[in-house]
C-alpha cells in the first residue's frame, strides 16, 4: 500500500471521534465484519488508527478507498464546511431522462481531459443527492488530497451546492464539467451560503414553512395565542400590541422551524436621510456601509427582535425575504423614482 | 507633548488589556534596578512553589524596567513605567537569544485630576496596559500591589465610552487609505444571540462627524449623541431594527479601536497621546 494512501487514511481517522469510528468503518464497508472484530476500539485513537492502517495494507487499500472514506466522514460531519450554492440553467425545457452512469462518465471525461491528475470520486445517498468528491493536482503533481472539494447534486434539481477547497482557481473547471455532466447550458454562483448543507437545501427546494403573499391570517377569536412568559398584570393595549407583533411573525416567518443559516450580509449604498432640523450631512453620494449579521441560527434571531422590543414589527424585508429570495449576501442600492423610500436589491 | 515614533513603535498595533492602578505608595525612580531585581526573584520562587507560568518548559524569566520620559501629557505627569519579562531557555546557552513573553506599562496622560489630590510620596500612574499571558500579568500585579500597596482593577468600557471613542476617532484626519469605522453590537435577551457589525466607509463617517461637530478641537457630549442617533437613524431606516437598544461592545477605526471588556489598540503613533489621554481619564473615574 503506498505510504501516502496509508498516512492519509490515518488522518482522516484521527478526525473521527473515538467512539464513532467503528460506526464509520462499517459504512465505509473496505475492512470484513471479521477484521473490525479484531480491532480494539477502547484504547486511545492514535493506536486504534495503526490498527485500522494495518488492516488497510492487508486488504491492499489505494486512493479510491481512502477518498471514498473520506467522502463518509465528511457527510456526516458536513455541517463543518461552508457551503455555496450554484444554480444551472438549461437552454431548452426538455425533460430528459437522468442517467447517473453517463452523468460520472462525462463529468470524469471533462475533468480528466483539461487536468491529468486528479482523483475523483462518487457517492450516492438515498436522498437522490450525488455527492462528489474532487483532489486536485497540477500536470506536475499528484493530486493534493487534503485539500479537496466537495460537490452535493440532486439530480431532479438544478442545484449544486460546492464546499470549495482553498484552491479557487479549479472553481471554472469544476464548474465546466458539471453543466457538461448534467446537459445543462450555463451555471452561476448564488449569493447564499452556509455551514448547514441542510438548510440550503430547505432554502433552494422550498422545504420550509413559508409565508404566502397571498394568504390572510383567520382572525384570531377561538383560538388561544400562546404569548412566552404571558404577564397577568399586563395591561390590555400591551397584550394587544404583543398579539400583533405575534401575528405579524408568523406571517412573515410562517410557523415551522426556519433554516438555520449563520450570517446575512448587507452592502448599503444608499442616501443618507436625516430630519433637515438636525442640519447634519446632506450629501448627494451615497452613505457607504457594510453591515453583517451573525448568529448561530440567524433566522429563529431575528424573528425574536420584534417580541423583544429591539425591532419594529413588520421586521424590514430586506431580513425577511432572505429564505424565499435564497440568497444572504445583498448589495443595496436606493430605488430612484416613484418612491424614494424605497430600495433595490439587484 | 512630542512623542517620539521610534521609541513607541512597540505600542502601536498591539491588543492591549487595561486596568486601573491606584496611587504606588514609595515608589522611587531610581530603584529600577532593584526593582527588577526583586520582581524577577518573586517570579522564581512563585515558580519553585509550583504556580508555574508554563507547565514543563524550562524557562528563567528576565524582568527589565524602564521609564519612558516621552509617554506623558503635561510636566506634572509621571514618566510611564515599562515593565518587561523576556525568557531565556535554559537549554540554550547563548545570551542573546531572549524572547520577550509579556510586556506592561503604567503611564498617565494629563492625569492632574488625580494627583493634585494625592499625599507626597504616591506615584500617579493610574492606567495599566499588558500584554502577554494572563498569568504573568497576575505575578507582576500580585507584586506590585505587595511591595506598593497599590490595588488593580479591570478597566470596563461602557457604551457611552465607547461611542464618544468612535465619535472623536472617525472625525480624525488620515493621510493614507483608512479601515472603515466599525461598530459592533451584541443583542442581549434573545433566544438566539446576534452580533451586528456596522461598518462605515471612513470617509462618509468623517464627512457626517464634520457636519455635527460644531466647534474644532471641542467635543461635547450632545455632538457625539447626535452622530450616534444619525447612525441608528439610517440603520432603523433600512432594518427596523433598534439599534440603541442593543449593547455596543467594540468599536473600531483606523486610528485605534476599543473593545468594552478593557482592550484597546492603537494603529496611529499621532494620536497615541489623545487616546492615551482619554483612558487615563476612564482609570481616574474608576479609582474615584
Amino acid at each position: 500500500m503506498d505510504e501516502t494512501v496509508a498516512e492519509y487514511i490515518r488522518r482522516t481517522l484521527l478526525k473521527i471521534p473515538r467512539d464513532e469510528i467503528k460506526m464509520m468503518l462499517q459504512k465505509w464497508g473496505f475492512l470484513s465484519e471479521a477484521q473490525l472484530q479484531t480491532l480494539n476500539f477502547h484504547q486511545i485513537k492514535d493506536n486504534i488508527s495503526q490498527e485500522v492502517v494495518q488492516l488497510c495494507e492487508e486488504n491492499s487499500a489505494d486512493i479510491k478507498q481512502a477518498a471514498a472514506l473520506d467522502i463518509i466522514y465528511n457527510h456526516i460531519y458536513q455541517n463543518k464546511r461552508m457551503w455555496s450554492v450554484y444554480q444551472m440553467k438549461k437552454s431548452g425545457e426538455e425533460l430528459e431522462y437522468f442517467d447517473i452512469t453517463d452523468f460520472k462518465k462525462r463529468f470524469k471525461g471533462r475533468l480528466r481531459s483539461a487536468l491529468k491528475n486528479v482523483t475523483i470520486t462518487f457517492k450516492e445517498y438515498e436522498d437522490n443527492a450525488i455527492w462528489i468528491r474532487v483532489a486536485w493536482g497540477t500536470p506536475y503533481k499528484k493530486p493534493n488530497q487534503y485539500k479537496p472539494s466537495y460537490v452535493v447534486y440532486h439530480s431532479q434539481t438544478p442545484y449544486v451546492f460546492i464546499s470549495a477547497s482553498v484552491l479557487k482557481s479549479n472553481m471554472p473547471l469544476l464548474c465546466q464539467a458539471l453543466i457538461v455532466a448534467s446537459n445543462y447550458h450555463d451555471i452561476r454562483e448564488m449569493e447564499l451560503r452556509s455551514h448547514s448543507l441542510n438548510s440550503l437545501k430547505d432554502i433552494v427546494f422550498k422545504r420550509y414553512s413559508q409565508n404566502f403573499q397571498t394568504y390572510t391570517p383567520k382572525p384570531l377569536e377561538g383560538r388561544n395565542v400562546e404569548l412566552e412568559n404571558a404577564d397577568i398584570r399586563m395591561v390590555h393595549e400591551n397584550r394587544s400590541e404583543k398579539e400583533r407583533i405575534h401575528r405579524l411573525n408568523q406571517e412573515v416567518f410562517g410557523c415551522g422551524p426556519q433554516p438555520k443559516l449563520e450570517f446575512a450580509q448587507y452592502r448599503l449604498e444608499t442616501m443618507f436621510k436625516s430630519d433637515p432640523k438636525m442640519d447634519v450631512l446632506d450629501k448627494k453620494e451615497p452613505f457607504r456601509c457594510l453591515v453583517k449579521f451573525s448568529s448561530p441560527h440567524l433566522l429563529e434571531s431575528l424573528k425574536s427582535l420584534a417580541p423583544a422590543g429591539m425591532a419594529d414589527a413588520p421586521l424590514s424585508p430586506l431580513l425577511t425575504c432572505i429564505p424565499h429570495r435564497a440568497r444572504n449576501y445583498f448589495k443595496i442600492r436606493e430605488k430612484k423614482g416613484l418612491f424614494p423610500g424605497s430600495f433595490v436589491s439587484p | 507633548e512630542n512623542v517620539d515614533p521610534q521609541k513607541t513603535a512597540f505600542l502601536l498595533r498591539k491588543a492591549w488589556t487595561l486596568y486601573s492602578v491606584t496611587p504606588l505608595y514609595g515608589f522611587r525612580r531610581a530603584r529600577l534596578r532593584d526593582y527588577a531585581r526583586l520582581l524577577s526573584a518573586f517570579i522564581a520562587a512563585e515558580k519553585q512553589k509550583g504556580l508555574a507560568v508554563e507547565v514543563g518548559v524550562e524557562l528563567d524569566i528576565k524582568v527589565a524596567l524602564s521609564s519612558l520620559a516621552d509617554l506623558r501629557g503635561s510636566e506634572l505627569d509621571q514618566a510611564a513605567l515599562l515593565v518587561q519579562l523576556s525568557s531565556r531557555s535554559r537549554a540554550s546557552s547563548r545570551s542573546s537569544e531572549d524572547k520577550l513573553v509579556w510586556s506592561g506599562w503604567f503611564c498617565s496622560v494629563f492625569g492632574d485630576d488625580l494627583s493634585e489630590n494625592v499625599p507626597e510620596n504616591f506615584t500617579c500612574l493610574p492606567l495599566f496596559l499588558t500584554h502577554g499571558a494572563e498569568s504573568y500579568t497576575s505575578l507582576v500585579g500580585s507584586w506590585f500591589q505587595k511591595t506598593f500597596d497599590c490595588c488593580f482593577r479591570r478597566l470596563a468600557i461602557s457604551p457611552l465610552n465607547l461611542s464618544w471613542m468612535v465619535a472623536m476617532w472617525a472625525g480624525c484626519k488620515l493621510d493614507r487609505a483608512a479601515s472603515a469605522v466599525e461598530l459592533v453590537f451584541s443583542m442581549p435577551r434573545l433566544s438566539q444571540p446576534l452580533d451586528i457589525s456596522y461598518a462605515i466607509h471612513p470617509e462618509d463617517a468623517k464627512a457626517l462627524w464634520d457636519t455635527v461637530q460644531k466647534t474644532p478641537g471641542e467635543i461635547t457630549q450632545e455632538e457625539v449623541d447626535v452622530f450616534m442617533d444619525c447612525l441608528y437613524a439610517h440603520f432603523h431606516r433600512h432594518f427596523k431594527i433598534h439599534l440603541s437598544a442593543a449593547k455596543l461592545v467594540k468599536v473600531s477605526t483606523a486610528v485605534a479601536s476599543a473593545h468594552c471588556d478593557g482592550i484597546v489598540k492603537i494603529l496611529q503613533s499621532q494620536y497615541l497621546p489623545g487616546v492615551l489621554m482619554l483612558l487615563t481619564e476612564l482609570a481616574i473615574s474608576q479609582i474615584q
